[in-house]
């Protein structure tokens, strides 16, 4: 999957993946207020919830979205960013993505966050209605409401177990 | 009549002759109703008392003496005397008639219109005619109770009385008869001429049959005391020591007088039996016996012209042992002082009167010796008794109470470590612990920098110390070998250690070398017996320390050598019991809580195969099977305040147990877990929740029930100002969103709701978790969820 062609673009940041977040003292003393940071962010859309189902295959994971997504987040002024580049650039899962980014985000996030998710710009063709999609509060909403499409975003944001 | 009579010879006849028993019975009931009188049965009964058969004679007299029995209350005066002459006679019949024709004499005996000089011809024949010692004649005098009238019998009674016992070996007998001997003597019959015959005669028993014999015979002191003389003269080790037990008794009840003749010659042999110390019962009997006869002195009555017979005694007791103090001649010292003490522990004021003679000795000695001897006791002696005295007599004026300065003090440490290392003499050794012991309560200081140094370093080296510096070997030397000696050396130092642990700072220094010493055992030194001397008291110090020091290490290195000797001991259930008992002190059992924190885990300095403790299979669910019962009871009996110790407790060990058996006991502990959660102490909510989680991941069936009072305790706790506990508490309701959905679907809604706020946590780490556990929790009967 990786080894697709790519368009031409900033070069998102790739967190690394390899190694966990190192725990620093002050994250472990109580009286000191960790805010929330990028990392944060972009190991949330990391962490999987684990699910029962051995079947599926589309996990953030294996989209590999890992690998193109770049976070910026504000924590005093309730704001985070996410934006993610498409392996492919027709990619129908492109929605599908952005979309289970956003469900995550959104329950992991405290409520006072205001969630932007969007498309690496210039990585994918319908970029600009994507992003409208993922913007649209209500739409999302309907979007969760339909069963089907909820399935496939939980599984997304599943994994299998280890 | 004849109606009556003819009934009253079948009657008869079917008692003689057919060995009818009730009708005994009958006859009596007739003689009382009545019906007939005494007269018409003694000559019904004619021709069965005349008959040749002694046991037809026999019947007939027991038939008599049963109706007697019954109706003695309606005889008169003239019949009793009559009966009575009857008996008296019977009394010379056939043996197996003699019992009835007591019976019926104790019958009559209790007759009110009994005869003057009854009583006395009825002795009289019983002493004359019968061979007591197969009747009981204990039975008959007990029942008589005129006895002004024995008194009279004068001492032909007790003439007959004294043979009577002499001889007996029925220990039932003699017991009555000491008991009657006890009454003569205390109704003051005039004993005379018979006195000695009667002590004579009891005593012989002693001392087989002490405590009785010992009772009559305190009346005796000008026949006891010579007695107890010639006792303690004797070979036999059982004779001196129960003489010098009934002189410890009679001293507790004599006065000065009845003692004063007899002390020179008491204390000569009290002296020489302690001297020769032959056995630590003569020994310790003869201790005792002394300082009972110098408390029984301390406490006559001084008249202005008698003599002081304390002081005269004292004074025969220090010019005796006083010198052996002095001399170089080890043997005697012990014995001598051990004797002083005693004579001083009697009293203040015999304590006063040793002290001022002996203290000034030993210490002109002490200070006046110019070199030191192998073997020199100056110091030992000195501190031994200054202390002794010191602990019994706290108010004692001590002639020379501040002789012991602070480089005396170190140099009579010195000493006293010097000692123990080199002083073989079991004896000795034990002497110097105490001194030690005692010593250290009053000066820990140079204990610590001096003794406590030296004897870890003996513990752990290598090699033995020859006694090269003396020039005198002793002969017992020979006897050891190098490496029996080796060990001697350090058992004598545990043991030191362990008496000088009297204090906290002592305990800090000691119970490190000790740790070390567990530590050590089994490795490399494969001659290693754990097997310290005062156990008892180290484990009382340890404890004491370990709960009651402020300095962490010390406690918990008191606290972790406890439990290291504890393990060593066989019987490791003392200590969760006394574990047990500190949890109910509020002070305390935080700490003793911990301590099953200790027990259960794996802690790597201790309790640890490594360090060879004994760790038996399976030895944390025994522990949990033990003692979970009684934490659980402990924790329902608690008032609220204190329930906490029991739950971390209970927590601890659950924790530590192998997760199979935390899954087979969690369900009956689930409720006080419960409990637990709602209660205040942190601690105790984090350690609950800890045992709680890997139980949740696979639950068992008792949990159904029990979801909403866990669901109305767990998320409150997600709040809890207490980061860790909000994270236990996080991942709790994380695993429990993988229970079956149908369980857990009702919950959801306020699940979500109530892990909305954690994901503002101020700490990263909390928000991580909830992250996790509400992203679980909105899968719940979701599509694509489970």
């Amino acid at each position: 999957m990786s080894g697709g062609a790519r368009l031409e673009n900033a070069n998102p940041l790739i967190f690394q993946r390899t190694g966990e977040r190192l725990l620093t003292a002050s994250e472990e003393d109580e009286d000191v207020a960790d805010p929330i940071d990028d990392r944060e962010i972009f190991d949330i859309l990391l962490t999987p919830n684990y699910s029962y189902d051995p079947e599926h295959p589309l996990s953030l994971e294996e989209l590999n979205v890992v690998e193109q997504v770049r976070v910026k987040v504000n924590d005093e002024e309730s704001t985070v960013s996410v934006e993610f580049t498409p392996t492919i650039p027709h990619c129908s899962m492109a929605t599908l993505i952005g979309l289970s980014v956003k469900v995550k985000l959104l329950r992991s996030l405290p409520a006072r966050f205001k969630i932007d998710v969007h498309i690496t710009p210039g990585t994918h063709v319908s970029e600009d209605a994507v992003n409208k999609q993922l913007a649209d509060k209500e739409r999302v909403a309907a979007a969760l409401e339909n069963s089907q499409l909820l399935e496939v975003v939980n599984q997304c944001l599943s994994t299998r177990p280890a | 009549m004849a109606a009556d009579s003819i009934r009253l010879l079948d009657l008869v006849g079917d008692f003689v002759t057919g060995q009818v028993d009730s009708k005994a019975t009958d006859v009596a009931n007739g003689v009382k109703s009545g019906q007939f009188s005494i007269l018409q049965l003694v000559e019904a009964l004619g021709l069965s008392l005349t008959s040749s058969e002694s046991q037809t004679r026999g019947r007939g007299v027991q038939l008599l003496s049963q109706v007697l029995e019954e109706c003695y209350t309606s005889l008169s005066e003239r019949e009793v005397e009559v009966l009575v002459a009857f008996y008296e006679n019977r009394l010379k019949d056939h043996y197996a008639i003699t019992p009835h024709v007591l019976h019926g004499l104790k019958a009559l005996a209790k007759c009110t219109v009994l005869p003057k000089g009854s009583a006395v011809s009825i002795l009289k024949s019983l002493f004359q005619d019968v061979h007591v010692q197969s009747h009981g004649l204990a039975n008959e005098f007990d029942c008589i109770p005129n006895h002004a009238e024995l008194k009279g019998l004068g001492p032909d009674f007790v003439f007959g009385f004294v043979q009577a016992v002499d001889g007996e070996r029925d220990p039932r007998n003699l017991l009555l008869a000491f008991q009657i001997a006890r009454n003569i003597i205390h109704r003051g019959y005039n004993l005379s001429q018979f006195t000695e015959e009667l002590f004579e005669v009891t005593s012989c028993y002693f001392p087989i049959d002490f405590t009785p014999v010992c009772r009559i015979l305190t009346s005796f002191p000008s026949f006891l005391l010579p007695l107890i003389i010639e006792k303690l003269d004797s070979d036999m080790q059982n004779a001196k020591v129960d003489s010098l037990q009934t002189l410890a008794a009679c001293a507790s009840v004599y006065g000065h007088k009845e003692l004063s003749d007899f002390l020179p010659s008491l204390w000569s042999s009290i002296r020489r039996e302690v001297f020769q110390t032959a056995s630590e019962s003569v020994e310790s009997a003869g201790l005792s016996a002394l300082r009972a006869l110098t408390s029984c002195l301390c406490r006559s009555v001084l008249t202005s012209n008698s003599e002081d017979s304390l002081h005269v005694f004292l004074d025969l007791v220090l010019k005796d042992c006083q010198h052996h103090l002095c001399e170089p001649d080890l043997k005697l010292v012990w014995p001598s002082a051990k004797l002083l003490q005693a004579a001083s522990g009697a009293s203040y004021r015999a304590s006063l009167i040793v002290t001022a003679v002996v203290l000034p000795t030993l210490l002109e000695q002490y200070s006046s010796r110019t070199q030191v001897l192998q073997g020199d006791t100056a110091v030992p002696t000195y501190t031994h008794m200054l202390v002794f005295n010191w602990v019994n007599w706290p108010a004692l004026p001590m002639p020379c109470a501040g002789v012991l300065a602070q480089p005396d003090v170190e140099m009579a440490v010195d000493h006293l470590s010097r000692l123990v290392l080199e002083e073989h003499d079991a004896k000795v050794s034990l002497a110097v612990a105490e001194c030690a012991g005692s010593l250290s309560r009053l000066h820990p200081a140079p204990f610590a920098s001096r003794m406590i140094p030296k004897l870890k370093q003996e513990i752990f080296s290598g090699s033995s110390k020859p006694n090269v510096s003396y020039p005198t070997v002793r002969e017992d030397d020979f006897d050891l070998l190098p490496g029996q000696s080796r060990d001697a050396g350090r058992q004598r130092c545990i043991m030191a250690l362990a008496s000088v642990s009297t204090q906290p700072s002592l305990v800090r220094e000691s119970a490190p070398v000790l740790l070390q010493m567990l530590a050590a055992a089994h490795t490399g030194m494969s001659c290693w017996s754990v097997d310290i001397p005062e156990f008892d008291r180290l484990l009382g110090q340890l404890e004491e320390l370990s709960c009651t020091s402020t300095h962490p290490f010390s406690y918990t290195s008191a606290a972790k050598c406890f439990a290291g000797l504890i393990n060593k001991r066989a019987a490791g259930c003392c200590f969760s019991i006394s574990v047990f008992s500190l949890m109910s002190d509020c002070l305390l059992a935080s700490q003793a809580a911990d301590c099953f924190e200790l027990l259960m885990s794996d802690s790597p300095d201790v309790l640890n195969r490594s360090c060879h403790a004994d760790v038996r299979i399976m030895y944390r669910q025994r522990f949990f099977a033990e003692n979970s019962g009684k934490i659980v009871q402990g924790f329902n009996c608690a008032e609220q305040g204190k329930k906490s110790v029991y739950l971390k407790a209970l927590s601890h060990i659950v924790n530590n147990l192998p997760r199979q058996v935390q899954l087979t006991e969690l369900p009956s502990l689930l409720p006080v877990l419960l409990e637990a959660l709602s209660c205040p102490d942190q601690v105790v909510q984090l350690s609950t929740l800890c045992c709680l989680q890997p139980a949740l991941l696979d639950p068992p069936p008792a949990l159904s029930t029990q979801l909403e009072a866990l669901f109305s305790r767990l998320l409150p706790l997600t709040a809890s100002p207490s980061m860790k506990v909000r994270i236990a508490s996080l991942r709790c309701v994380h695993a429990l969103s993988q229970l079956p959905e149908h369980m857990v679907l009702p919950f959801r809604a306020q699940v979500l709701r109530a892990l909305a706020s954690p994901l503002d946590d101020k700490k990263r780490l909390v928000r991580k978790e909830a992250v996790l556990a509400r992203g679980e929790w909105f899968l719940i009967g979701s599509p694509g969820g489970r």
